[in-house]
């Protein structure tokens, strides 16, 4: 009875780590970032093949290989989220509202394909020997068997949540960027640096999305080109459940998410799986159209 | 000088008749070329993540219709296949199927995929095109009585029946647990297999399903070890069949999976490694010891490298197919379709021959186990463990 439990936990870890990036780019721009699933999901390709290089470059540690993988995946996806926004997005900042979504639903149609095409239509192995010895149960509690990597999922996911919130807690830029989503107006006159304040929003965010992808990918032992259609949507999900637009909001509704759709599968089965994020979510939005923790009106879009 | 009333009498008229002519030869209306060459059609997964799958069976067909056009083709006619890509999705199906009568195939090997087949052979029995599937096995493909649908593989009431009476009879299994990826073929197979094993006295302790997309599966394992099987069993492709196993065998599942012909695949092999090892699946009898195969085989790795599962069976239908359009009195619907009903064929796999319905006679699905990371013929002394 407690493998949803500790399956819930880790998987909404994940999916925490990808609404996070939703939550500040809707609280800086309000607007709801659809390419940004499959930011994620081009952090876990580069993963895999960063792996796949120091393979072949002959034996190399596994921890070496692993921050290898995770530093090169995040900087490539922060890359990518940073043009998406300089090309995709930003042309369109004064433009109607529904300008940068559609525009962002291209990207991400863009991207889904360009991966399909230049690397597989199948699904895509994640180099088992790097997460081998991690796949070994730590210990046992009840029936469910906790290994290291989902206890590795879960701490680096908490940590990096943790730096995340001490980041735009305690630091300049981090002041700038909840300047800027209370009045951005008022914060560009203040004389904050709006343009490059958006383009770190989206750095960070995209990186947290790469670190996430290949923790799922290292979880699951496979990536897929579509991989970010379906977690971008879940973990959308969980950031509007948590209040859009509020950091500990995401990392809340990412965790209520996970814990939904492992509770509703073990108890009603598999087929109600897909529900249980929606249905999560309406139970809550009829409560608190806000979101759980959600002080920001959801009227923008 | 050009009037206003000059331009409407003469120029316009003339303007617009000559267009008219050109709509007229450029579209519709036959080629003296087209005379010369008989198209057939083969549509299945091209891309998307059925994509090896399906490109093994066009391959297969590839190598039949270049055997025949050696040999001079039909009737002195040159016979080109044309592609069809459904990507494995039913939608796309429809769309695919009249795009190919469009362009006047006389018959088409395809679909793949029983939820593809199926609306497919809709549109092929209304415009009369004779459709052979390589490997569609949901029982509805042949069932609804199109004169001119038919199958060279076998039927998943076979296949789960096959499989359920092995479970129960060989394996002695009591506490089955069954998962399907929600598809027509994988949940048609999934209840195949639960009726027989229920009609054999034992009840399944789990029955679910994933979405086709769904690369996480720890929620239903949990669900399905809560319930302590000896023996589970999945209804779904090879794409899934490797994380499935993988995650499985993570969170401690041990117990044996069997499987369908949607497993048969090396990929998934290469995905679920040793997790793999012991599984149980139900195909058709082995090419390796049919003494006709071994030319087919020889022949493939040759022109395509090592054939799939199913590019003997593209082969076969576009052989059954090809025979026919030479030696039925024409190449009309009817004639077709008669023909084939009504003869026996020489193909790779043995003779075949086909019933009213379209299916082909005789028994077919036999049971396989992953073994030492290949694929191998159950005998009676390999066990799981």
């Amino acid at each position: 009875m407690l493998e949803p439990l500790t399956n819930g936990i880790t998987r909404g870890a994940i999916y925490a780590l990808i609404a996070l990036g939703y939550t500040m780019v809707y609280g800086i721009l309000g607007m709801i970032n659809f390419a940004h699933g499959e930011v994620y999901m081009i952090g876990m390709f580069i993963g895999i093949l960063t792996l796949g290089v120091c393979t072949s470059l002959g034996a190399m540690p596994i921890g070496i290989a692993l921050v290898l993988a995770f530093f090169v995946a995040m900087f490539f996806a922060a890359a990518q989220g940073y043009t998406n926004e300089r090309i995709a997005y930003r042309p369109l900042r004064h433009a109607s509202r529904l300008a940068p979504l559609i525009s962002a639903v291209g990207v991400s149609i863009f991207l889904q394909n360009f991966v399909m095409n230049a690397q597989s239509k199948d699904i895509v192995n994640f180099p088992r020997q790097y997460s081998a010895p991690l796949v070994s149960p730590a210990f046992v509690i009840g029936d469910a068997r906790v290994t290291w990597l989902q206890l590795f999922i879960i701490g680096l996911s908490v940590a990096l949540m943790v730096g995340l919130y001490l980041f735009v807690q305690r630091t300049r830029l981090g002041k700038a960027m909840r300047a800027c989503s209370q009045d951005q107006t008022m914060a560009g006159l203040t004389g904050i640096p709006v343009d490059r304040v958006v383009s770190a929003t989206f750095v960070i965010g995209s990186s947290l999305a790469a670190a996430a992808g290949i923790l799922f990918a290292m979880y699951n032992t496979v990536g897929k080109f579509d991989a970010g259609y379906v977690a971008g949507l879940r973990a959308f999900t969980a950031a509007v459940l948590g209040g859009i637009g509020n950091i500990p909001g995401a990392v809340l509704g990412g965790f209520i998410i996970g814990l939904t759709e492992d509770g509703t599968v073990y108890f009603w089965g598999g087929d109600w799986k897909d529900i249980a994020a929606f249905a999560a979510l309406m139970i809550i939005l009829i409560f608190r159209p806000r979101g759980l923790l959600g002080e920001r009106v959801a009227e923008k879009v | 000088m050009i009037t206003r009333s000059l331009f409407l009498r003469m120029v316009l008229p003339v303007v617009s008749l000559f267009g008219a002519a050109t709509l007229m030869v450029g579209c519709g209306g036959s080629n003296a070329k087209d005379d010369e060459v008989i198209y057939i059609g083969v549509a299945g997964p091209f891309t998307g993540p059925q994509a090896k799958i399906g490109t093994d069976m066009a391959q297969g067909v590839d190598l039949a219709v270049a055997e025949w056009n050696e040999r001079g083709g039909i009737s002195g006619k040159k016979i080109v296949v044309i592609r069809g890509d459904d990507e494995a999705q039913p939608k796309q199906a429809t769309a695919v199927a009249q795009d190919l009568v469009a362009k006047k195939v006389v018959g088409v090997v395809g679909h793949f995929n029983s939820g593809c087949s199926i609306p497919a052979s809709e549109v092929f029995n209304d415009k009369k095109v004779v459709m052979i599937s390589p490997a569609s096995t949901n029982p509805r493909v042949t069932d609804r009585g199109y004169n001119g649908v038919f199958r060279v593989c076998g039927r998943d009431d076979q296949q789960g029946t096959v499989a359920g009476k092995f479970a129960i009879e060989q394996l002695k299994a009591s506490r089955i647990a069954i998962l399907h990826d929600k598809t027509t073929y994988g949940e048609g197979l999934a209840n195949e297999f639960k009726k027989t094993i229920e009609s054999l006295g034992v009840e399944p302790v789990y029955f679910g399903g994933v979405s086709k997309e769904e690369l996480d599966f720890r929620a239903v394992i949990s669900a399905i070890k809560a319930q302590n099987p000896d023996l589970w069993y999945f209804g779904g492709i090879y794409d899934q069949g490797g994380p499935l196993l993988n995650q499985a065998r993570q969170s401690g599942l041990t117990a044996p999976l069997m499987s369908g012909d949607g497993l048969i695949d090396k990929e998934l092999i290469k995905s679920a490694g040793k997790n793999a090892e012991g599984s149980y699946l139900t195909f058709g009898p082995d090419p390796a010891r049919v003494p006709t195969a071994k030319t087919f085989i020889a022949k493939y790795r040759a022109k395509h490298g090592e054939p799939g599962a199913y590019s003997i069976y593209g082969y076969d239908a576009a052989n059954v197919l090809l025979n026919a359009i030479a030696k039925s009195p024409s190449t009309k619907f009817d004639d077709l379709a008669d023909f084939i009903h009504g003869n026996t064929f020489d193909s790779a796999m043995g003779p075949l021959a086909f019933d009213e319905r379209g299916d082909i006679k005789g028994t077919y699905y036999i049971l396989w186990i992953v073994k030492d990371g290949e694929f191998v013929v159950w005998e009676k002394n390999e066990t799981a463990d």
